[in-house]
């Protein structure tokens, strides 16, 4: 589905100097498949989710999805960002709303189909808020939603759930896994946690200290719903752990 | 009715009348002490109209004549126009004003404790028109604009007499734009932003002379001999150096005498001290012009008091002045008096 | 609780203003020149007078009316000029030197030019005053244009806003309106505050401004004084209004008050 091929990146910075953010990247993702990325901080998770996205070009290198060749942002990708980016001027509503209207769909039906994304995230209720009026959780929901309505191929998430308390963390882990289940989507999602990549994920791409290279990619091969302390879970999580923990290692070295 | 609770109140505001009375009492004290005056204050503007004062601050006779009094410096303000010059009486900053005869109606009625004890000169303002508008009577100033000087000033209240007298209504008929400088008034003609205006000499032929327009009506067409500038003296000068205030006059007469005998002396003392009219334009225009230099307040008494009506029916002051209000002869019937007797 | 905390502080404002009020009725009487301090009395007897022979509201809107012509213009050049600028990085660098340059001119020394240019016509009015307002609102929307926070332009290019209008107006528009508002609310402070000056020079016989002039050369402080306070009364309307039509419909959005 997505397919990635001897891609670099390498950022200028405006002093001058130059950032290696990406070396030489490889990777397939079949359709359907939840892949999560996991990696030191700064080792270009980001950006390989932006180049993606079409934010960001690469220096060399391809990227096609569904053989199609990446030239920019396109409807058949949508992105969940780290931050909250809700736009505050709008509703709740209206914020789903937005891609609809974009594609100048009569206002009753793209109305009509973004409460269904809304039930779906479970904010019917907090259509007509505000995004000020919402909790961190609740607008990384309506920002799921926002992404789903555009009924993208791939869903590319930038640690959507980083901001969030635990508890609440892992009811929206659950609630993705619903979502993805019924709605079919493929999903890149960048974690930090190896909890959540071990939860989530189809496959977990382990990326090296800057510059990103990809150092493992681990298939999860166990069956949904997930127990988090399972034996077999827990085998996968130590195993992470030590990989990462290596390469922590390194980047702090 | 509003007036006495408040006054309760105020009564138990003790803290702010002591905050009050101490700001006040220190300058009532002040102006109680006789003052050793060392110093006096002109005030003038820039027109042939006031030559008499320049001439004899030219010949340096104010500080001859008044250093017996105990003057030993004069200074002087020059003001665009009548109105801030009263301004500046009204706030204590000047003693001795050369200005036109209306913007002392308004200042004395608001309160300025000032007379008028000499006259300077009469007529002397004209109209002057736009190069491409003809001129045959004053009916052909309907629908024109005319910039003058600011509601209150000499030129306003004559233009505005004058307009009625032939029917023209200043408010419906026409349009008088108040310009707060002569320079103003001149550049608004040159740019045609006024199809004329009505200024005193010697803006007349400067504007002439710079071919902006063309003189067609003098002042004394409008109004035969009305008044024009006078000496306004403070009270507080006549009540505590009634002898300077008389020194004051009998110089005031000599500079008019001498100006009047030598006129092309008079034009050059004025080129000197305003710098911005050359020579042969203010020699030019102490000939074209229909003015008269005068010295004798008698002469401005009569249209003075009229002007005195035409403003209080207009509403610029909320009482009708009187010639007690205004004028105090006596000064200069008694130097003329002694005059005669040498 | 809430009720009485609000009723203390009207007691505390109620109290200020009548206190400052009694105090300058005292230094008036005090000092008793008319002309140096018209009293609170005498200010009111003017106004009322005013008031009752109907001038006071052609003067109104006779300044109101120089405002809105000036104000409307610097909007109509402030807002898209700073949008350009803000958004278009070629502009800003084509233009922003000759906005500095122009920027710091005060307003009153363009009142010549404005003769020229516009005559003696409410356009010269309008000039002076937009010249005052057009720098604040078109500074405050370029920094609100710059300031957009750049990952709501990339959450809108991923959700297929893609052309430069869709993003200006859908979303740095939108984005930059509490500061838009707050350039306009500067803007029209100081446009007010030209107002005095752009009536000077005799462009009408009537408006605020002009009474100020007129009755200061007639040396009828109290008449000064008055207009004086209309000036200001105006003025704090005009902002009470704008700060709530801002609330109420433009930013409801906004958490608390930016304004
Ligand atoms: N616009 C940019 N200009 C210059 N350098 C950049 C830019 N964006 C990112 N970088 C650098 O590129 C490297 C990779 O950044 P990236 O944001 O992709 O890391 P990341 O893996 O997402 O880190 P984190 O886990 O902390 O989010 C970092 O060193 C970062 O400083
Ligand atoms: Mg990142």
């Amino acid at each position: 589905m997505l397919s990635i091929k001897n891609l670099n990146k390498t950022y200028h910075t405006e002093e001058g100097d130059e950032v290696a953010a990406l070396s030489d990247i490889n990777l397939d993702v079949a359709d359907k498949e939840f892949v999560c990325f996991i990696g030191p901080s700064g080792c270009g998770k980001t950006t390989l989710l932006r180049i993606t996205a079409g934010l960001e070009k690469p220096d060399s290198g391809t990227l096609t999805v569904n053989n199609v060749p990446i030239t920019g942002p396109g409807p058949d990708r949508g992105m969940v960002f780290q931050e909250y980016s809700l736009f505050p001027w709008r509703t709740v509503l209206k914020n789903v709303t937005f891609s609809l209207e974009l594609k100048k769909i009569p206002k009753r039906e793209r109305e009509k189909i973004s409460r269904e994304f809304l039930e779906l995230v479970g904010l019917s209720k907090f259509a007509d808020s505000y995004p000020h009026e919402l909790s961190g959780g609740m607008k990384q929901r309506v920002a799921i939603a926002r992404a789903l309505v555009n009924d993208p191929d791939l869903l590319l998430m930038d640690e959507p759930f980083g901001a969030v308390d635990a508890q609440t963390r892992n009811r929206l882990q659950h609630e993705l896994l619903n979502i993805w289940e019924k709605k079919k989507k493929t999903v890149l999602f960048i974690t930090h946690s190896v909890d959540e990549a071990v939860f989530l994920a189809d496959t977990v791409v382990v990326f090296t200290a800057r510059p990103g290279r990809i150092k493992e990619v681990i298939s999860i091969d166990l069956p949904r719903p997930r127990e988090r302390t399972s034996f077999e879970a827990n085998a996968f999580r130590e195993h992470l752990l030590a990989t990462l923990g290596a390469e922590i290692q390194a980047a702090i070295d | 009715m509003i007036i006495q609770p408040l006054k309760i109140i105020a009564a138990i505001l003790i803290t702010g009348i002591i905050l009050v009375s101490g700001c006040t009492s220190t300058p009532v004290q002040n102006g109680d002490e006789p003052t050793g005056l060392t110093e006096l204050r002109f005030g003038y503007q820039p027109s042939t109209h006031q030559i008499a004062y320049m001439a004899a601050d030219a010949k340096g006779w104010w500080l001859e004549d008044l250093e017996p009094y105990g003057i030993t410096s004069t200074k002087d303000y020059l003001f665009p126009t009548g109105a801030p010059e009263m301004l500046a009486m009204l706030a204590g900053e000047i003693d001795v004003a050369y200005v036109g005869s209306t913007p002392p109606l308004s200042a004395i009625d608001q309160g300025l404790e000032a007379k008028i004890v000499a006259g300077v000169q009469t007529q002397g303002s004209d109209i002057v028109l736009a190069n491409d508008l003809p001129y045959e009577s004053p009916q052909d100033l309907v629908g024109l604009k005319i910039a003058t000087f600011p509601p209150g000033t000499l030129q306003d209240t004559v233009l505005r007499k004058w307009l009625l007298d032939n029917d023209i209504d200043p408010k419906e008929d026409l349009s008088i734009i108040s310009m707060t400088s002569s320079g103003a008034a001149k550049t608004a003609l040159a740019s045609g932003n006024v199809d004329a205006i009505f200024l005193p000499h010697p803006h007349p032929t400067v504007a002439e002379s710079e071919g902006y327009g063309k003189v067609v009506v003098q002042s004394g067409e409008m109004w035969a001999d009305h008044a024009c500038c006078v000496v306004l003296v403070s009270q507080k000068l006549i009540d505590e150096h009634p002898e300077i205030v008389e020194q004051i006059i009998r110089t005031h007469i000599k500079a008019t005498q001498y100006i009047i005998d030598n006129p092309d002396e008079a034009a050059r003392i004025f080129s000197n001290k305003i710098t911005a009219v050359p020579y042969d334009v203010s020699s030019q225009s102490i000939q074209d012009w229909d003015g008269e230099w005068v010295s004798d307040p008698n002469i401005e008494l009569a249209t003075a008091l009229e002007y005195a009506k035409v403003q209080y029916d207009l509403g610029y002051t909320d009482k009708l002045l009187t010639q007690d209000d205004l004028f105090d002869l006596s000064f200069y019937n008694k130097v003329i008096a002694e005059m005669d007797e040498e | 609780m809430v009720q009485s905390m609000d009723i203390r502080r009207r007691i505390l404002e109620i109290t200020s203003i009548a206190s400052a009020i009694i105090i300058w009725e005292i230094i008036a009487r005090i000092i008793n020149k008319k002309y140096i301090l018209p009293s609170f009395t005498e200010v009111v007897t003017a106004f009322l007078e005013l008031v009752s022979g109907g001038e006071l509201y052609r003067d109104i809107l006779t300044s109101l009316n120089f405002f809105a012509i000036g104000m409307g213009v610097a909007i109509a050049v402030g807002i898209p000029l700073g949008i350009m600028m803000g958004w278009f990085k070629t502009i800003d660098k084509a233009v922003d030197p000759i906005i500095e340059m122009i920027r710091p001119i005060p307003p009153l020394a363009w009142i010549p030019f404005a003769i020229l240019w516009f005559g003696l016509t409410q356009y010269a009015a309008g000039f002076v005053i937009f010249v005052g307002a057009v720098f604040p609102i078109l500074v405050n929307t370029y920094t609100g244009f710059r300031n957009t926070p750049r990952v709501l332009v990339e959450s809108g290019k991923v959700l297929g806003c893609i052309k430069n209008r869709d993003l200006i107006f859908r979303i740095a528009l939108p984005a930059a309106l509490p500061s838009i508002a707050t350039g306009v609310r500067v803007g029209m402070g100081v446009g007010w505050m030209c107002v005095v000056a752009a009536e000077m020079f005799g462009v009408s016989t009537y408006g605020i401004g002009w009474k100020i002039w007129h009755w200061n050369d007639l040396h009828h402080m109290d008449m000064v004084l008055t207009y004086m306070l209309v000036l200001g009364l105006i003025a704090l309307v005009i902002d009470r209004l704008f700060r709530y039509i801002v609330q109420e419909w433009w930013l409801k959005w906004q958490t608390g008050v930016v304004v």
